[in-house]
This record gives structure tokens, C-alpha cells and sequence, in this order.
């Protein structure tokens, strides 16, 4: 009986890894195919596994059972980073008043914004401390959010959103507020919107784009060294 | 694409030496952001090429999202929080992006004016240090 019920959890669990792969990848080929912001395999990809899972009514044990193998790539993917620093090393050197400005700003605006607003429209503590460090990259947020007290899955949920947010309105807000050099549309758009931000900000142009990937690397990482100094501060 | 493969082999075993340090020596710093240093240090002394590591890190970046799905699935946990606290999560999450898109542009734009200044003027008397003296 138990034996059954283990090539049961197992097989359920290969379909959703599967099916997982096949949500990824077709809504990057869709987005690929034709360019419409709300194609965008971030927006469509967790949406479309979301809904197959409720659909089809997979608990979620049994979703985990070889997914969440995928999570485990975040770690590499930090490291991963060192390569984009590396490669910008000349750029960094030009402007490191600018990028330090950036990266501390963003850091502290995030902060003080998600904890400040959190508190005016009265969120649970689960949902309060998960959003402090929406504005980093998932891989450096999963990793700073335990030192605030919130929860890894609601954070990486309140990332994805940020992100989709900052893509949809940076450019109203660009015009609006006058924002109009290069590293200053980067700067904002990597610290408010991190990978999501850095793709629409090197659609915007080449130097954009690489500003808010270092502004995204360099946010992510100062927030993972800072977030066990901040949290007596903020919760 | 084998050689993609490798590279991100690399960067996965140096994943699980990096947390496993972290963990042993109780460190302060997450494994991640350790891994990251060691890399970017023999990239820096040109211990290893960036041709030995670019592929793998382009893929691990370029697939950022498919490895975060999987935890943003597990929110149909917290269905009832996101149905009663929906709207003013949203409200908030707007309000904040905003905030921190216009004070950071807002401030790197002035920064970065005054930096490029700096830089010109410094670039401008390097090239012509004779004429002033």
C-alpha cells in the first residue's frame, strides 16, 4: 500500500517537474514569438504552473517532491554574478560614486518604504516581513528575508510582483519625475525592479541595462550582509 | 552546450563547498555571496579566463526564473491571506515602487551629472598638464 502510494507521490512529482519545464519554456517561446509585456514569461510562467496546479488539484508535498530541486540552483546563481562585475570592472571604476549612490539609496528607500507602508495599511506580520526585501533578486531576498522574520515562498511571490510593477511603471514615472540620464533610469530601475528592471532597462538602451544589473548585483548583495544588522530595526 | 553544462557543474559544486563552509565555520556570510568573492577574485588575478566561466554564468542568470517558480507556487498555501489583504498589498507595492523608482533616479541623475564632471575635468587635465603650468 505504502509502496503505491510512494510511486504515486514520485510520479505526480516528475509530472509537475515536467510540467513545470514545459510552463517555462513555452511562455519564454511565446514571449520570444511576440513581445507583449503581458506575455512576459515572468507574468505567464507561474500563472499558467498556478493555475495546472489547481486544476488539477496536485498537492502541493507532492509538487515539491523533485521541483523544488530547481530552487536549489539560486545558490549558483549568486556566484554566477561575479562574472557581470567582472566584466564591467572598467565601468564600475569610472563611476563608483554614482553606483555606491545607487546601491545605497535603493537599499534604504526599499527599507524604509516597505516597512513604513506596511504599517500605514496595517499588514499581518507573515506579509510584513516578507516584504521588506521585495526589491532585491529572488536568489539574495530568499536568502536575507529569514533575518526579518518572513517567509521564503510569500517572499519570492512579493518579489515577482515588484518586479512586474517596477517593468509596467517606469516610463510614466521617468517623464513624470525627469529622470532622464542613463544611469539614473539604470540605477532606479535595478534597485526597485532587479532582473525584471535590468530587462527593461537594456530594452531602454545598452548603458541602462547594464547599470541596473550591477545596481540589481550590488542591492542584492549589500542586503544580504546588512539584513542581520537592520532587522532589529525594522521589525 | 556541453560545455555550458560543465561551467554550471562548477558553479553548482562550488555552491556546496561555499554552504557547507558557511555552515562548519558558522560564518557570518551566506555561502552564495562567499562563492561569488572566490570567483570574482580568481577572475580578478586571472587565475581562471572569463571564457572558462562565461557560459555557465550566462545560463544561470538567463534562467533566474525558472528556478524562483517553484516557491512562488507554494502561495496557493496563502490563498486567504492574499484574498483578505489583496488590495491593500497591491496599494502598498504600487505606492513603494514609486517611491523608490523616483528617489533613486532622483538622486544618481544629480550624482551621476556631478561625477561625469569630475571625470572630464580630471580627464582634461591629465591630457594637458603643461599648458596650465
Amino acid at each position: 500500500m505504502s509502496m503505491f502510494e510512494d510511486t504515486g507521490l514520485a510520479l505526480v512529482g516528475i509530472f509537475s517537474l515536467v510540467m513545470t519545464l514545459a510552463c517555462y519554456s513555452g511562455a519564454k517561446y511565446a514571449y520570444g514569438k511576440l513581445k507583449f509585456w503581458w506575455l512576459s514569461p515572468i507574468m505567464l510562467a507561474p500563472l499558467g504552473i498556478i493555475s495546472l496546479v489547481l486544476l488539477l488539484d496536485i498537492p502541493l508535498p507532492s509538487y515539491f517532491h523533485f521541483s523544488h530541486l530547481l530552487t536549489l540552483m539560486l545558490t549558483p546563481a549568486v556566484i554566477a554574478f561575479a562574472v557581470p562585475i567582472y566584466r564591467e570592472r572598467h565601468l564600475i571604476a569610472k563611476y563608483p560614486l554614482t553606483l555606491s549612490i545607487g546601491v545605497i539609496f535603493g537599499l534604504l528607500l526599499g527599507l524604509i518604504s516597505s516597512w513604513s507602508l506596511s504599517k500605514l495599511v496595517s499588514l499581518p506580520p507573515e506579509l510584513a516581513q516578507s516584504v521588506l526585501v521585495r526589491f532585491v533578486s529572488t536568489p539574495f531576498a530568499m536568502e536575507a528575508t529569514s533575518s526579518f522574520g518572513g517567509v521564503p515562498e510569500l517572499t519570492a511571490m512579493l518579489v515577482l510582483l515588484t518586479g512586474v510593477l517596477g517593468m509596467i511603471i517606469c516610463e510614466p514615472i521617468f517623464r513624470l519625475a525627469k529622470i532622464s540620464t542613463s544611469l539614473g533610469k539604470g540605477a532606479a530601475l535595478g534597485a526597485s525592479a532587479h532582473g525584471v528592471g535590468a530587462a527593461k532597462a537594456s530594452e531602454i538602451g545598452e548603458e541602462e541595462g547594464v547599470i541596473a544589473s550591477l545596481t540589481m548585483i550590488f542591492t542584492g548583495i549589500a542586503m544580504v550582509l546588512t539584513a542581520p544588522l537592520f532587522s532589529p530595526l525594522f521589525t | 552546450m556541453l560545455q555550458t553544462l560543465a561551467q554550471v557543474s562548477l558553479f553548482s559544486l562550488l555552491a556546496i563547498i561555499c554552504v557547507q563552509a558557511e555552515q562548519y565555520f558558522n560564518l557570518p556570510i551566506p555561502g552564495s555571496v562567499i562563492g561569488l568573492a572566490i570567483v570574482l577574485l580568481l577572475l580578478l588575478t586571472k587565475t581562471i579566463p572569463e571564457r572558462g566561466v562565461s557560459l555557465g554564468s550566462a545560463w544561470l542568470i538567463g534562467e533566474l526564473l525558472l528556478f524562483f517558480i517553484p516557491p512562488v507556487v507554494s502561495v496557493i498555501k496563502y490563498q486567504s491571506l492574499f484574498e483578505h489583504y489583496g488590495a491593500r498589498l497591491i496599494v502598498m507595492l504600487v505606492l513603494g515602487t514609486v517611491f523608490v523608482l523616483v528617489g533613486t533616479g532622483f538622486v544618481v541623475d544629480r550624482v551621476f551629472r556631478f561625477e561625469r564632471r569630475m571625470n572630464r575635468q580630471r580627464a582634461q587635465a591629465s591630457l594637458a598638464p603643461s599648458m596650465e603650468g
